[in-house]
């Protein structure tokens, strides 16, 4: 990502118009099958949305136009009301445990030492899992009567992970770093090792300590990929739901019912598609919100000449 | 270059390989005994008779149908991305013009539609197309879907070629294609394997789109015969566990022989 | 030379495309509508499915339009089938519980009336119980033919756990919170509950408020009086069921248990908890998951009587039975009247006894001996055949768009978020059709 913001390239491209000479330029034609197809598929299906949330629609007959019916009743909806702010918990919560985990273990992983490379391998192993697979996991692991719970009740207690607000959303955010982490951590030894080994070899001739050097150094250097992964988590963390379905079914009661799961369920346990469609359409609505904030604040645009720098 | 080694990095290097392990160890150590020894000893015990029972009666009940499924589903969609994806961030990287910034922009905004929010339409549209409970309806919305992030990645790496090099070649006065072909392709290999690995990824451990858009045994996909299985046989953790480890084995045999690829192909999505 | 390898590289890409295409077009349409000569049979997956699977070959034997069994996993089973009952992918004959679960459909006018199928062979009705039968009638149509068998709640115990504390199969209330306490004592979890699945935890609330106001209640709640909830006898069933949970009945972690995964079943199974409400179904898996369990240890009786309650003692909640019913649109309608006369043949009835079902055919009663345990069978029989009132379980009673919210209160007043005030409010905000 911090590539295609790069202007390097077309600062570099026009002396050769000047120069005249004629390169050939690829036309419209050769981004078309992609265009068709993320139209038909992606966009289409989203227009889609947005018309029949102005639907009363049961899966069985036509759709029927209801007007504003779908929209007044997600208004009053406090389970609707509550699921965003859920959706929006779980997303954070990951991003705040997720980002400074894999920030310092993809730094210290981008270190080539033999028994890192052996670590890392095996810390790269949950990425390999469907989050199917990791939910179905970690359900049996934490089973209160016959998982790892009960036989370590000196830290679980009674087990009754899924039982309480506070714990189930735990148990969600951390399975949801448990699977996540690797991958950005990976993402990170990347942009660590990328890291031009001049910066650090300057500083330690200043003298700088280890920890001044990360905080000056490595981190300033990691920030365009530090925004990438933020949008990442973002939008992965808004849309979790595997490990909701399979984890806790929203429960208890409606205490994990986050708005991907909440609309699920309206549309196919409860066959309301279009109150299920009204909901889809807000969620996009805050994922799209959420990401642009989260380019404007972290300066998506003085990306550029950070990276102009290097 | 000298360097003081971290501990303290390597002691929560540590704890997080512990996080890591213990949950592999128990799943490995389930699937490796029978039901009743896993009852009675628990999750934390090492097998005392091991057998590989559990993995015989998940190839009995269909896990091998499924498997094949799920290689079909992947090879298409990463068909799909390879044949779409080159060409368009060719397009965007070279072509001057309103329309292909625009489509630029359609991907950019494409990222964050979550495929959840589509999934009522989908179903609608899909079941409309009569590919309902078939494989291709499976694909084509996974393909999708992996396409913006394969887009902003490929283009990110095509922008990284020089236009000294394109010049070169237009003074011999190639075509587009041939631009293409002998040119851009060759220069983006990089990008080309984190396009196939990211969308391999997405379309092997996809679950949404099959659990809605498919039904019968004979479309079921892996993830969708794991859920299955839990509602079935929840009981049996030993055969459940076993599955799962059945789900990611051809990736982890993948995994073991190119590592590098994989792993170099996964950093690619952050960028360089 | 690279640049060779990267077109054989594209050019496999696009064989295997096309492969991978053209492979799942066939995978789709073998499966996929009827086909030459098939009709399908969809049905809920679980462990009764190999009695299907049976009946299915025997009528292939003999028919030249053969029949495909599909099965959807239980939980997925009611949501699948509304995803596709109107799709070209629907089955020509699927499974169902009567009543609310397919009213919708006849409204949508997808099904057949079975009336003609019945006017050509009187058995089809004649061979089954009446009271049964009448609950697939919508509008004065037959709508279904029972299959599987009918499934009231019991209370089901681990004897020697029981034996083991003293006690015996409580038969009054007082009995029931007197075992509470006793095996609470012995650190047993006195009743395992799968709460988590939420389903389960709904029994208890139906068997509570037939016993203390009578089915006349819930009747009249359905009926759209929605001011049953907030009677004298509501708030009293409410206050009971609320005691039971405080005295620490069910443990303090039932919520992360379930039944579906087995782990209410396991509990019991191995002695760390006495008792378990759930259909009679729970005998089979118990018969699959704890084979010798099921044989030796497994006790049940019926849900004890409650003093001072206006309800029969021999009421009965649960599910009546399960039904097939059939698709206007299929295309073998003769084959598919011939394929449901044998769900009240000999051979339907016998299989189905010894899995643990009970048929409610009028036949039944000659087979109870060839059961996998007769005293079970007989035991169930006599309940069902005795009891003035068989309550449907009520979030079948209830259309399907109700019954998120109705498990999410449930299992909230269980959890003490929501009092009996939130509960009836709660109830009352459903939709009744």
């Amino acid at each position: 990502m911090t590539t295609f913001a790069d202007t390097r390239v077309e600062r570099r491209r026009r002396p050769a118009r000047r120069t005249g000479a004629t390169v050939a330029r690829p036309g419209f034609v050769w981004a078309a099958p992609a265009t068709l197809f993320f139209l038909l598929f992606a966009v289409l299906p989203l227009v889609l949305v947005a018309v029949l949330s102005f639907t009363d629609w049961d899966g069985l007959g036509a759709p029927q136009y209801a007007g504003l019916d779908n929209w007044k009743a997600l208004i009053h909806d406090h389970t609707m009301i509550q699921s965003l702010w859920l959706s929006v918990l779980i997303t954070v919560l990951g991003v705040a445990v997720q980002t400074p985990l894999s920030i310092l273990l993809g730094v210290w992983a981008a270190g080539h030492q033999r028994n890192r490379a052996i670590l890392s391998a095996v810390y790269f192993v949950p990425l390999l899992l469907s989050a199917t697979a990791v939910s179905i996991l970690w359900r049996a692991l934490l089973d209160p009567n016959f998982g790892v719970p009960s036989q370590a009740r000196w830290l679980f207690g009674d087990g009754n992970l899924f039982g309480k607000q506070a714990s189930a959303i735990g148990v969600l955010v951390f399975v949801g770093a448990w699977q996540y982490t690797p991958f950005h951590t990976l993402i990170y030894q990347g942009a660590a090792r990328a890291i031009p080994q001049v910066l650090y070899q300057a500083a330690q001739i200043d003298g700088a300590s280890t920890v001044r050097q990360f905080w000056h150094i490595t981190l300033p250097q990691l920030r365009n990929t530090m925004i990438t992964s933020m949008i990442l988590m973002v939008v992965g963390g808004l849309t979790t739901f595997d490990t909701v379905l399979i984890l806790t079914q929203g429960g208890p009661g409606t205490d994990t019912t986050i708005s991907a799961y909440y609309m699920y369920e309206q549309a196919f346990k409860s066959f309301d598609f279009g109150g299920g469609s009204a909901i889809a359409l807000v969620l996009v609505l805050v994922a799209t919100v959420i990401s642009l904030i989260v380019v404007k604040v972290s300066g998506y645009d003085k990306m550029r000449s950070s990276s102009e720098g290097l | 270059m000298k360097r003081r080694p971290n501990y303290l990095a390597g002691l929560g290097s540590l704890v997080w390989l512990f996080l890591i392990g213990l949950p592999l160890y128990v799943m490995l150590a389930a699937t490796l005994q029978d039901r009743s020894d896993y009852a009675a000893n628990g999750p934390l015990a090492f097998p005392k008779h091991i057998t590989l029972h559990n993995y015989t009666q998940d190839f009995s009940n269909g896990f091998g149908h499924f498997f094949l499924n799920t290689v079909l589903v992947t090879a298409a969609v990463v068909a799909i991305v390879l044949l779409v994806i080159p060409p368009l961030s060719y397009a965007i990287v070279r072509s001057r013009g309103p329309i292909t910034t625009g489509v630029f922009r359609l991907f950019l905004l494409g990222l964050a539609i979550p495929a959840q929010a589509v999934i009522v339409p989908m179903f609608y549209v899909i079941s409309k197309a009569g590919l309902y409970d078939n494989l291709i309806g499976v694909i084509l919305p996974t393909a999708a879907f992996s396409l913006p992030v394969c887009a902003l990645v490929l283009t990110g790496v095509m922008r990284d070629i020089t236009s000294d090099l394109y010049e070169a070649m237009a003074m011999d006065g190639a075509s587009p294609s041939r631009v293409f072909f002998q040119l851009v392709l060759p220069l983006s290999k990089g990008g080309l394997s984190t396009i196939v690995v990211f969308s391999a990824l997405q379309a092997w451990n996809g679950f949404l789109f099959p659990l809605v858009l498919t039904q019968s045994d004979s479309s079921k996909v892996i993830t969708l015969g794991l859920f299955n299985f839990q509602t079935e046989h929840g009981i049996d953790i030993p055969g459940l566990l076993a599955a799962v480890v059945l789900s990611m084995l051809p990736i982890f045999i993948v995994y073991l022989f190119a590592r590098r690829a994989l792993v170099q192909g996964l950093m690619g999505v952050g960028g360089k | 030379m690279k640049k060779r390898a990267w077109l054989s590289r594209a050019a496999a890409g696009g064989v295997t495309l096309a492969l991978g295409l053209s492979l799942a077009a066939c995978g789709g349409s073998s499966s996929g509508s009827g086909g030459s000569g098939t009709f399908k049979v969809l049905v809920y997956g679980d462990a009764s499915n190999k009695v299907e699977k049976q009946i299915v070959d025997t009528f292939n034997k003999t028919s030249k339009v053969k029949a495909v069994l599909q099965t959807i996993p239980g939980a997925d089973y009611q949501q699948k089938l509304q995803t596709i009952i109107n799709t070209k992918q629907a089955p020509d004959v699927f499974f169902n519980w009567g009543g609310g679960s397919i009213a919708p459909f006849v409204k949508a006018g997808l099904l057949m009336p079975l009336d003609d199928f019945i006017a050509k062979d009187p058995n089809l009705k004649s061979k089954f119980l009446p009271s049964v039968f009448n609950s697939a009638v919508v509008d004065g149509k037959s709508y279904g033919i029972p299959m599987r068998g009918t499934q009231p709640v019991l209370l089901f115990d681990n004897q020697k756990v029981l034996s083991d504390a003293g006690l015996t199969a409580p038969k009054t209330w007082d009995d029931l919170l007197n075992a509470v306490k006793v095996l609470k004592a012995k650190h047993i979890t006195p009743i395992a509950l799968g709460g988590g699945d939420q389903w389960p935890t709904l029994m208890w609330y139906e068997y509570m408020y037939d016993r203390i106001a009578g089915p006349g209640l819930f009747e009249k709640a359905m009926g759209g009086d929605k001011s049953a909830w907030d009677s004298d006898d509501s708030r009293k069933a409410l206050s009971q069921l609320k005691q039971l949970v405080d005295a620490g009945a069910f443990g303090s972690n039932f919520d992360s248990v379930k039944y579906t995964d087995g782990g209410s079943v396991a509990l019991v199974a191995q002695g760390k908890a006495g008792f378990e409400l759930m259909g009679s179904w729970y005998y089979s898996q118990q018969q699959q998951d704890n084979p010798d369990f099921a044989k030796s240890g497994l006790g049940y009786s019926s849900f004890p009587t409650v003093s001072g309650g206006k309800g029969d003692p021999n009421d009965v909640v649960g599910n009546t039975n399960n039904f097939y019913s059939v698709l206007k649109k299929t295309k073998y309608p003769d084959a598919v009247a011939q394929f449901l006369k044998l769900q009240y043949s000999d051979e339907f009835v016998k299989a189905q006894m010894a899995i643990g079902n009970l048929p409610t055919t009028t036949n039944t009663q000659n087979f109870l001996d060839t059961s996998a345990s007769p005293d079970y069978s007989k035991f169930q029989f006599n309940l069902v055949k005795s009891a003035p009132s068989f309550q449907l379980s009520w979030d079948q009673a209830y259309p399907q768009t109700a019954s998120e919210a109705m498990h999410t209160a449930v299992q909230e007043f269980f959890d003490g978020k929501i009092d009996a005030d939130g509960f009836i409010k709660a109830m009352q905000a459903l939709p009744t059709s």
